[in-house]
This record gives C-alpha cells, sequence and structure tokens, in this order.
C-alpha cells in the first residue's frame, strides 16, 4: 500500500469518524443537542483528530526511520565494507537501489516474474542487459552482492510497507474506538478537541525551532566529518583554495573570506549613501505625493529576484565595467570582478538599507524636530544634529542587516564575482566567495564523502556564524532603539 | 526695531541683533546653500536608485524580448513512404526505428526543392551548408509529428521547423556577416541565402509559443530551448510551498499571537523565526541537501524537495506579516466574542482569523513570490540538471526530475552559444511577469480589504 | 475661578511687536482658522485662551511659521513682525525662527547633553566666535531660565536624564540662547506638575523683561496669572483680544464669558 493511499484511508476513515461521531452523540442526548455539553460538531471533531493525527504522526516517523533501518540491513549484506567509511556505504547503497528500482521496473513491465527472481543468479543471466531492456543502465555488470542486497532491500521494502499500513491502520482504529467509546452527554468535547487544536498550533510554531536544530546539525554533523579528513588549522588559516579532483587539495577559507568581504564592503559603500540618503529624502524633504509613488518604486528593488541582479551582472554590469574601466585603466580585462558583483549587490541591497532606515527615522519623535526647526535650525541641519544622531543606533542596526544580507548573498556572486581564489586587493579582478564555493563544491561531480564536497558544509557552517551572529546584534540594537522612543 | 518707546517703563529694549528678515546676512545664506546641497544629495540618491531600476529593466528587457519571437522555415516536406516507413504498416512501433538522421535528410530535400522552385541561386554552397540553416532540432520536430500522426507518410505536408539559432540571430541583430566570417557555426553565404528565403516567403519570424512551452534544448540548439518544464516544475514547488506553509504559518502566527504565554519556550520561538527569516537562502540549500535527500533519501531535482526547502525558508517570512496582521484585529473584537460565552478558541477562529484573513493572504502572496524567484538552494538539490522530460502529473510528478525557472535561467547562462543570454533574459521576462501578478494581486487585496481601526 | 490671582496690568510697552491682519488658516479643505487680527506687544506677555480645536496653538505656529513643515497648510492674510511680513517670499524662515523662538508642550530636549542642548542654537546661527564666548551664553541662559543650579555640575549628562519640569526649563534654555525677540509657548505647562508650573509660570513673568511672550494655555487661571493681554478663541475664530483683567473681569463677548465661567469649553 503507498503512502499516498494509505494517508486517503485513514482521512476517510477520520471524515467518517466526524459524521459517526456527531451522529451518535445527538443520539446519546436523545436527539436533543441542547443536552450534551459539547455541540455535535465538537463530538466529531473530537473523533476525527484522535482518528487522523496519531495515525499520521507514526506515519511520518515511520516514513523517516524506514530508510535507516533497511539501509543498515541491507549495506550488512555487502562484504569489503568498513564501518565507517561513508563514501563507500553510499556508493555501494546507490548501486543495490538503483539495481532494486530497475528490477520493479522489470517486473512492472513484465520482463521477469517475482518467481523467477528467487532462483536467478546475477551472474549467470545477463542481469544488466535485462535492466538495460526496460530503460535502467547500469554502469557495470551486478556482482552477486549486489544482487543479494537489491533482492533484500526489496524484500524489506515491500514487507515493511506492508507493516507500516497495518500498523498505521491499526493506530487510526484504535483512535477512532477510544474516541467514540468517549462520546457521552457530559464529556466535554469541545475542551479536549480544543487543546489538540492548541497541541497542533505548538507543533506548528516549533517547526522554526526544528528547521534551526536541522540546519545547526546538518552542518556541525557534515564539518565534522569534514575536519576528520581535512586539518581545521588549514582550513582556517591556509591562504591558498585549490581543491583537486585526485586528493590532495589544499582548501583554505582565507581567500573566500577576503573575496566575500570585499563584495560586501563594495556593495554597501553603494548601497549605505544612497539608501541612507534617499531614506532621508523620502521622510524629510518629499511631498506626500512624491513619497507614496517612489517609495514602492525602489521597493520594488527589493522585489526582484537575486537571479535577475545576477544576470544583469553578468551581461551588461560586467562587461560595461570591464570595456570603460578595467581595461583603459589597465586593471585587467575580465568582465566579472568584485566591482561588476559589489555594484549589483550594491544595488539590491539600496531598498534595505532605505526601507529600515526610512522606519528608524520616522521613529524619531515629532517633537524632536520642532524643537530643532522651532530653534531656526535648517531641516539639514536638525537633520544632521538631531534626527541622525538620535537614530544612530537603529541606523547602524539597519547597515548590519544589509551587511549579512550582501554576505549570504549567492546568485549576485556566482554570476558576476569569478570563480577563482584569489586575495588581491584589485577590484576589477575576478574573486570568489564563500558562497559561490558552496554551490561548486556541492553541485561538482566529486563523492560526497570527499573533503572536496564536505567543504561545502564547513563553508556553510561558517557562513551561517557570521549572518547568525550580525543578525543577532542588528536585531539587539534595533530592538533596544525602538524601546528608546516608546 | 522698537526704539521708540511708548510707556514710562525704563528697561531699555534691546537693539535686535539681527537685520531686516528681508535680507539676509552671511550665514544665513552659507546654511541655505549648504541646506539646498543636502537636498540635492537627497534627490541624487534618489535618482540614482530609479536609474538603477530603469536600467536593470531595460537591459533585461531589451535582450529578453527577442526570444518571443522566434524564425520558422515553412516549406511542404514530402513525407516518402521508403524511407520512413519500409514495413509499411504505419506501425508507431516500427516506425521509431528509423532515427532523426533519416528525417533530417528528408528535410534536406525538401528545402533543396524548395530552394530550387523559388529559383534562388546558391552557387557555391554545399548541400551540408544549406541544410546548416535549419535547426538541428528540426528532424527531431518533424519525426514527432509524424510519428503523432503516422497516416502523413507518403504525402507531401505543409510544415514549420525552426531555423538555426545563429540564422534566427542574424534576423535579430545578434549575430552580424562580419561575427560569421569568424564564426565556425555559420557561414555569411548562409546568412545571404537566409535574406533571400525571407523574400521568398519560406522563412519569417513569428511569435513563438515554444518559448513557453517546449522543455530545454542541448547546447546546439538555442533556438528549441523553451520553459515547459521549468514552468512546471517552479508550479509543483509553488503548490507544495502554499500546502504546507499556508496552514503551518497560520497555525504558528496564531500561537504565538494569541495563546503563548510570555516563558522561555516562546521567546526561544521568537528569536528563531526573526532569525530564521535573515539565514541566507543558500544555508536552506544545505540543509534540504543534508536532510532531505542524504538522511530521508528523496530523490534529488524533484519539485517535492525544492518546495520543502522553500517552505522552510518561506515560514518565517510569512509568520511575521501574518503576526501582524493577528496583532492589527483589535483586542474589543476578542472580548466581544469571550463576552458572548465563546471559547478563546472560537474567538479566534470564528472573528479574529476572518478579519486578518486579508493580511495574512497577502504575506502569504508576497511569501511566495520570493520562494518563486529564489535560485541558490535549488541549486543545491540538483535543480540544475538537463531534464527534457515534463513532469507526470500530481502526485507522481512531484517526485519526477524537473526543473525551475530561476534556475533555467542561471542554467541558460552558464552555456557556450550567445542564443542562450537571450533565452535567459526572455525567462526572466516571463519571471517577472508572474511576479507582477502575484504582487498585484497582494497589493489588490490589502487595498480592497484593508481596515482602519 | 476664585483663587484666580490677576496679574499686574503694567504693560510696559505699548509698541506692537507683532501685527497679524485677516490672518486665515487652511488645513487641506479644513478652514482651522478665520480672519484673525491680532496685535502682540513688545515685553507683554500675551496669553491666548479658548477650548481645544479653536485654532490657538495653529495662530501660534504661524508665528514662526512652523506650520511651513506641515503638509497642506495653507496661511493667508499677513502678519508683520517689525513691520516686516514675515511671509514675505523674500523671508527665510531659519532667521525668522531666530528671532521668534518657540517652547513645545511637551518638554522636548534632544538626546544630547545640557550643555549641547542650549549650545545647539548659538552654535547652528553663529552667534559666537569661541568657546569662552558660547559657555557664557550657556551659563547665562540657564541661568535665565532658572536651571543654572540645579544643572551646573552635570552640564555633560543627556538634557533627557532630568525632571519632567528641568527638561522644560532646559527647553525654555534652549530657546533664549538664541536671543530671540519673541518667545513663542505652546501650552508649555500642561505635561508638568503643579510646582514646576509654578516655577514655569514665574520665569514667564521674568522673561517678559526681555521678549515678547505669547503664550497657549488651556487654563484660564495660568492665562489670568501670567498674562498682561489675553485673546480668546474659539471655533477659528479669534472673539476678544484685551487686557487680561477686562477680559476675565468684564468680557464683552457673551461666548467669553461663557468659557471663562465654565459653561463652554
Amino acid at each position: 500500500m503507498s503512502a499516498g493511499l494509505l494517508s486517503l484511508t485513514v482521512l476517510v476513515l477520520a471524515v467518517a469518524g466526524y459524521i459517526l461521531g456527531r451522529r451518535r452523540a445527538v443520539s446519546v442526548a436523545g436527539g436533543d443537542a441542547r443536552k450534551l455539553h459539547s455541540l455535535p460538531s465538537y463530538h466529531g471533531q473530537s473523533v476525527f483528530l484522535f482518528t487522523a493525527v496519531p495515525a499520521f504522526i507514526l506515519m511520518i516517523f515511520w516514513l523517516l526511520a524506514q530508510p535507516v533501518y533497511i539501509e543498515n540491513r541491507v549495506t550488512a549484506l555487502i562484504p569489503n565494507i568498513e564501518a565507517d567509511d561513508a563514501a563507500a556505504r553510499e556508493l555501494a547503497m546507490a548501486d543495490v537501489r538503483r539495481v532494486a528500482s530497475g528490477l520493479d521496473l522489470a517486473i512492472a513491465q513484465g520482463a521477469l516474474q517475482q518467481a523467477d527472481l528467487d532462483t536467478l543468479q546475477a551472474d549467470a543471466t545477463d542481469l544488466r542487459g535485462k535492466l538495460a531492456g526496460v530503460g535502467v543502465a547500469l554502469g557495470a555488470d551486478v556482482s552477486q552482492y549486489t544482487f543479494d542486497a537489491a533482492r533484500e532491500y526489496r524484500a524489506l521494502k515491500s514487507s515493511l510497507g506492508i507493516g507500516m499500513a497495518v500498523a498505521v491502520l491499526a493506530v487510526a482504529a484504535a483512535g477512532f474506538a477510544f474516541a467514540w467509546s468517549r462520546i457521552t452527554v457530559a464529556f466535554r468535547a469541545r475542551n479536549v478537541s480544543e487543546s489538540f487544536v492548541i497541541a497542533m498550533l505548538i507543533g506548528a510554531s516549533l517547526v522554526a525551532v526544528l528547521t534551526t536544530f536541522g540546519i545547526v546539525f546538518s552542518l556541525v554533523f557534515e564539518t565534522w566529518h569534514f575536519f576528520e579528513l581535512y586539518p581545521a588549522r588549514d582550513f582556517f588559516f591556509s591562504t591558498t583554495w585549490s581543491p583537486k579532483f585526485g586528493g590532495g587539495s589544499s582548501l583554505g577559507i582565507l581567500p573566500l573570506l577576503w573575496g566575500t568581504l570585499y563584495v560586501s564592503v563594495i556593495a554597501l559603500l553603494v548601497a549605505v549613501p544612497i539608501g541612507l540618503l534617499s531614506a532621508i529624502y523620502l521622510s524629510e524633504y518629499a511631498s506626500r505625493r512624491f513619497r507614496t509613488f517612489v517609495k514602492p518604486l525602489i521597493e520594488i528593488l527589493a522585489g526582484i529576484p537575486t537571479i535577475v541582479y545576477g544576470l544583469f551582472a553578468l551581461i551588461t554590469v560586467g562587461p560595461l565595467l570591464r570595456d570603460w574601466f578595467a581595461q583603459p585603466m589597465g586593471l585587467g580585462n575580465s568582465s566579472s570582478s568584485v566591482m561588476t558583483a559589489g555594484i549589483v549587490m550594491g544595488i539590491m541591497v539600496i531598498p534595505f538599507v532605505s526601507s529600515l532606515s526610512d522606519d528608524i527615522i520616522n521613529a524619531v519623535p515629532q517633537s524632536m524636530r520642532d524643537g530643532s526647526l522651532g530653534l531656526g535650525a535648517t531641516p539639514s541641519e536638525t537633520i544632521r544634529k538631531v534626527v541622525l544622531p538620535a537614530a544612530l543606533p537603529g541606523v547602524v542596526g539597519a547597515i548590519l542587516l544589509a551587511a549579512s544580507r550582501a554576505i549570504g548573498e549567492t546568485m549576485i556572486v556566482v554570476m558576476g564575482a569569478g570563480a577563482a581564489a584569489r586575495l588581491s586587493m584589485n577590484p576589477f579582478e575576478a574573486m570568489t566567495t564563500v558562497t559561490v564555493k558552496i554551490v561548486s563544491q556541492l553541485t561538482g561531480d566529486t563523492e560526497f564523502g570527499s573533503p572536496e564536497t564536505l567543504v561545502a558544509f564547513a563553508l556553510g557552517l561558517t557562513l551561517f556564524i557570521i549572518t547568525l551572529g550580525l543578525n543577532v546584534i542588528a536585531l539587539a540594537i534595533v530592538r533596544k532603539y525602538r524601546e528608546q522612543y516608546e | 526695531m522698537t526704539d521708540i518707546s511708548g510707556g514710562p517703563a525704563a528697561l531699555p529694549v534691546p537693539k535686535s541683533r539681527r537685520g531686516s528678515l528681508l535680507t539676509q546676512d552671511a550665514l544665513t545664506k552659507r546654511r541655505n546653500a549648504a541646506e539646498a546641497r543636502f537636498k540635492a544629495y537627497g534627490a541624487v540618491a534618489i535618482t540614482l536608485s530609479m536609474l538603477a531600476l530603469v536600467w536593470l529593466l531595460i537591459s533585461i528587457i531589451s535582450v529578453g524580448a527577442p526570444a518571443f519571437r522566434q524564425t520558422f522555415l515553412t516549406m511542404p516536406i514530402e513525407l516518402p513512404e521508403d524511407k520512413l516507413d519500409k514495413s509499411g504498416t504505419r506501425d508507431p512501433a516500427v516506425m521509431a526505428k528509423v532515427t532523426t538522421v533519416g528525417y533530417a535528410a528528408v528535410i534536406q530535400a525538401a528545402l533543396t526543392k524548395a530552394i530550387k522552385e523559388k529559383g534562388i541561386s546558391t552557387d557555391g554552397m554545399t548541400p551540408k551548408d544549406i541544410a546548416g540553416i535549419v535547426s538541428l532540432e528540426a528532424p527531431a520536430q518533424l519525426r514527432n509529428h509524424v510519428l503523432a500522426n503516422p497516416d502523413l507518410v507518403g504525402q507531401t505536408i505543409d510544415f514549420e521547423i525552426l531555423a538555426n539559432g545563429r540564422v534566427d540571430g542574424f534576423f535579430k541583430g545578434r549575430v552580424t556577416m562580419e561575427t560569421a566570417r569568424l564564426d565556425s557555426n555559420i557561414k555569411p553565404e548562409q546568412l545571404v541565402l537566409a535574406e533571400r528565403l525571407v523574400d521568398a516567403g519560406i522563412m519569417a519570424q513569428r511569435f513563438n509559443w515554444g518559448f513557453i512551452t517546449a522543455p530545454d534544448a542541448s547546447d546546439q540548439r538555442p533556438e528549441a530551448a523553451g520553459l515547459g518544464v521549468a514552468i512546471i516544475g517552479s508550479f509543483y514547488m509553488m503548490i507544495v510551498v502554499l500546502v504546507l506553509s499556508l496552514p503551518i504559518g497560520v497555525a504558528a502566527s496564531i500561537y504565538l499571537e494569541e495563546f503563548a504565554p510570555k516563558n522561555r519556550l516562546t521567546d526561544l520561538i521568537e528569536v528563531n523565526i526573526a532569525n530564521l527569516a535573515a539565514v541566507p537562502s543558500i544555508v536552506f540549500g544545505i540543509l534540504g541537501l543534508a536532510v532531505f535527500i542524504n538522511f530521508a533519501g528523496l530523490p534529488q531535482s524533484a519539485p517535492i524537495v525544492g518546495g520543502l526547502v522553500l517552505t522552510l525558508m518561506t515560514l518565517p517570512r510569512i509568520i511575521i506579516p501574518a503576526r501582524a496582521a493577528l496583532k492589527s484585529v483589535p483586542p474589543s473584537i476578542r472580548d466581544a466574542a469571550l463576552g458572548v460565552g465563546a471559547s478563546r478558541l472560537q474567538s479566534v477562529f470564528h472573528h479574529v482569523l476572518p478579519l486578518a484573513a486579508p493580511g495574512i493572504l497577502t504575506g502569504m502572496i508576497i511569501g511566495l513570490a520570493q520562494a518563486l524567484g529564489e535560485t541558490a538552494p535549488l541549486l543545491l538539490i540538483g535543480m540544475v540538471a538537463f531534464v527534457r522530460d515534463y513532469p507526470s502529473a500530481p502526485m507522481q510528478g512531484f517526485f519526477d526530475p524537473a526543473s525551475a525557472l530561476p534556475v533555467q535561467v542561471f542554467n541558460w547562462t552558464v552555456r557556450g552559444d550567445p542564443g542562450f543570454v537571450e533565452r535567459a533574459s526572455g525567462a526572466i521576462i516571463v519571471l517577472l511577469i508572474f511576479l507582477l501578478i502575484m504582487n498585484a494581486v497582494a497589493i489588490i487585496l490589502r487595498r480592497r480589504f484593508e481596515r482602519r481601526w | 475661578m476664585n483663587d484666580m490671582r490677576i496679574a499686574e496690568r503694567v504693560v510696559d510697552s505699548m509698541e506692537s511687536k507683532i501685527t497679524a491682519r485677516g490672518v486665515q488658516v487652511f488645513y487641506g479643505q479644513n478652514h482651522a482658522l478665520k480672519d484673525v487680527d491680532v496685535d502682540i506687544l513688545d515685553k507683554t506677555v500675551t496669553a491666548f485662551i479658548g477650548p481645544s480645536g479653536c485654532g490657538k496653538s495653529t495662530f501660534l505656529r504661524c508665528l514662526n511659521r512652523m506650520n511651513d513643515t506641515i503638509d497642506g497648510c495653507v496661511v493667508k492674510g499677513s502678519i508683520k513682525i517689525d513691520s516686516e511680513d514675515i511671509y514675505d517670499p523674500k523671508v527665510d524662515p531659519v532667521q525668522l525662527r531666530a528671532k521668534v523662538g518657540m517652547v513645545f508642550q511637551k518638554p522636548n530636549p534632544f538626546p544630547k547633553s545640557i550643555y549641547d542642548n542650549v549650545a545647539y542654537g548659538p552654535k547652528i546661527h553663529g552667534l559666537t566666535r569661541n568657546k569662552a564666548e558660547l559657555d557664557e551664553v550657556v551659563e547665562t541662559s540657564l541661568r535665565r531660565a532658572a536651571l543654572w543650579n540645579e544643572a551646573k555640575d552635570r552640564l555633560k549628562s543627556p538634557g533627557t536624564g532630568l525632571s519632567g519640569g528641568q527638561q522644560q526649563r532646559l527647553c525654555i534654555a534652549r530657546a533664549i540662547a538664541t536671543s530671540p525677540e519673541v518667545l513663542l509657548m505652546d501650552e508649555p505647562c500642561s505635561a508638568l506638575d503643579p510646582i514646576a508650573t509654578a516655577q514655569i509660570e514665574e520665569l514667564i513673568d521674568e522673561l517678559r523683561s526681555q521678549f515678547s511672550v505669547v503664550i497657549v494655555t488651556h487654563s484660564m487661571q495660568q492665562a489670568a496669572r501670567v498674562s498682561q493681554r489675553t485673546a480668546f478663541f474659539h471655533l477659528g475664530y479669534l472673539v476678544e483680544f484685551g487686557e487680561t483683567g477686562q477680559i476675565f473681569t468684564n468680557p464683552k463677548d457673551p461666548r467669553t464669558e461663557s468659557y471663562i465661567t465654565g459653561r463652554i469649553g
């Protein structure tokens, strides 16, 4: 029974539970719903919830645990695998899965019979040819143990599938019966189903916490693996980055951090003056009509996907900077450069700076402005000497948020900054950033267990910690600032 | 100034330290100049950001707009039975044995014939050169058409086939006679021939539906590449995001806004959500790779994985506006419901939630729009793969390999043929149109249902 | 009204410092002030009284063009200070406001030190040539505002750390540091307790020796205590304007009488 069909069955059962529970509630009250503590629909609801929710929770956990269990059982069948060699295990399992799904397909198409399978010997029959016939291409002939493992894999999968169906349906039925038996005139069905609903609301809000745990766990776990294969000292302090296919790579993060920093600084140099001055103009000088017209236009910049900026860097800004600045000044002839990515990212960050600054400047009380204007200060003196100093902490927070945005940005640097890891001061040279390397190491052809791939997780963890730190500081500053004027 | 005092009061009137109000002293002039300068800086800053927006849009649109038009050749094509269906059974399974090479010959013959009929000179060109103005995709186009309609074999049909990408680029100004001389893929003579074919009415540009509906095509055939698979993939992912994040997001915001007691756990959740909203999107990609693909064993490139990753990324961005919407419903509404004996849950679900719904939906749509344009996390979960097959219908389709609009853009930009840059920009126009529609809906929703309390 | 002490009625000067004729103010569609004629004398405290929304604050804000900062506010008619029309296009509101200082309803010290608060005006207007002069201006202003003794040891601490009454006196010190000729006060005591109020009122009476003071107040007792002349506004009209004693003891207009006896307002 497939998971989809199973959930549908549980759902049907639960809906039936709602209808029947409702009906039973009315009948125990002798047809007079006023005698009940709770409305009949609450009795229905409680049957529905008790039927569906535990069953679905069981199903989700089963589905999560099943592959892990199967993998453990199956890899035990494969010889020549060290217990802690994750990469080899992964490779062998991939083979097994391919063969197994090939067998599934072959049986579905009638090229093989289920009964034949038990008598088949992998080397005796041309399994590779048979599977190729149904459209599953294998790289090499299937070894006996892989075939055995695949058979075991299929057997386990089908028996566990049946087990899951039985268990889930049993839980659903038990929940149904339990809730059903509780329907009486005095039963506080509303309170019960409401507590149930609130528990689900809490569960939903815990998803965010789970996500954070998931991020931290997966990053830390794989980074740990990476540091087992590659010395942490070299990672943090080496100034060369040159991953090699055959091993012996040097994976120093410093050139990547330098590139990240350089691009972000240029982005902020573009975005902070423009964003801050725009915010000041809009909140202090612009007429209301101008403001309602221009503010959304600036915010459009924030709504444009980063891939668009990336393409803009690639086809417009990069060539322009190369032809008009870099080449005439003899600073290089690469169209992807720190400058390209920095300027385009700066454009992207403008609305973050301006809308946050706008909020913060507007939070400075009007009485402060009146006080200054009433003394005969010009508006610009009022802004520079009273409003901005008062808003300074908030503005700093806004800039930190923008910086964290720039550091974590991926597509613009992937398409605009280049791929060469370099420690150079020349802004017209191609450099690379942490995010670019995460993408290239995880989308490359290296195998998963190698340090060249795992380094991406260490880079990701570094990125996560830096941006998280900036955010926490920025949010704390902004919050403190807001409280000051509340 | 008041130097004549009326009354006996003896205190001297202080002399005005300033001159007339009607003339400005030097300092005031300087200060006013500084004022004007400062104001000008602001105006310049706004102008710069507006110019950046306009520049961005113009550059993308001017490069991408031609992607919606494509050069086609329309001519009668004879489909000889002896070449395409030797068995004469008209059984597509048997006919499938004839590969595209066979169809290429058919097209070449038809093209040569059409050129001869119109009396166009092709002096100095080999038959291969002549055939070179047709897209490499054209034989496959014809083959699919014939296999779908086996009865056409033996007839002569009027068929529309794609022109080569360079020829198409020539009519769009991307390729010129000069660049053709340096290009091994096209010769100036072929472009001259193409011009003559246009004059003869065989070759023409028209709106290219294929760009929106067709699947991706390989490196050598930018003219055939389309967004079909990417649009379906993005659509599937948006369904996953909507189905998961709407209930979870609304439930979480209701709990946090209406029920959560002030305690450590609540604080933890709130700080978490605020920080998750600012975690770089690529980190969510790493999470998706580690948890959904490596740990849970979900397939790579599948919309379900993309959808899950985008859901986790979008959730905090939905919860924040949803909470604001719930907060904006005045407490008097809750009090009124509680006052007639409703439970807290009833007061929330019957009264508060319906009133906050427009705000929540607006936030949801904007969150979806952000998710639709997100690229980086999808790269990590394998959506960069070259996918030519349309994913099947749901539910199976959620697990089939697919592409996504923004990823398709990225995919095209890394290819060699300049024709793909045009495609990528065109794809961005499509993406921006979707975003525009979503944001317009959000704005209309907000305008129409916004309440001021 | 029982304990109302009517201030000394000596008007030191009969010179008209500010002459307003036919002043109309519109906030968009809203006609906030209708045809107001007022003469404000030099070295005199003039009080504007009236119920909320009667236009008294609006008129006050016209006198140093603070209304310019409000979108959609239009002022018609003529307001002359020393026979110069302040709405003349050649007039720079910055210079005008240096001449016509203002103290607001809520104490609004800048988030800077006490010293910097007071020194702000002299600095921007370039009134002093060196630090010593600036120190002197700050000290004089704080003394005049009766804050020197409380603040002299903490000049570097933030102005926001003072109590409400001290903050308001700081704002007065800040306003008089630019040596204005007219001081406008928009309900300066409404956010203060009775003791702080008494201190401010005393201060206002002293300030009269040097400035022409215009005070908007909600409290008729306050108007009676501090002012020499009183203007009563109602629904955007200037109903009656004259000697404070006459307004409170022998109002000519029935509306004024209703207001001061507590029937409207």
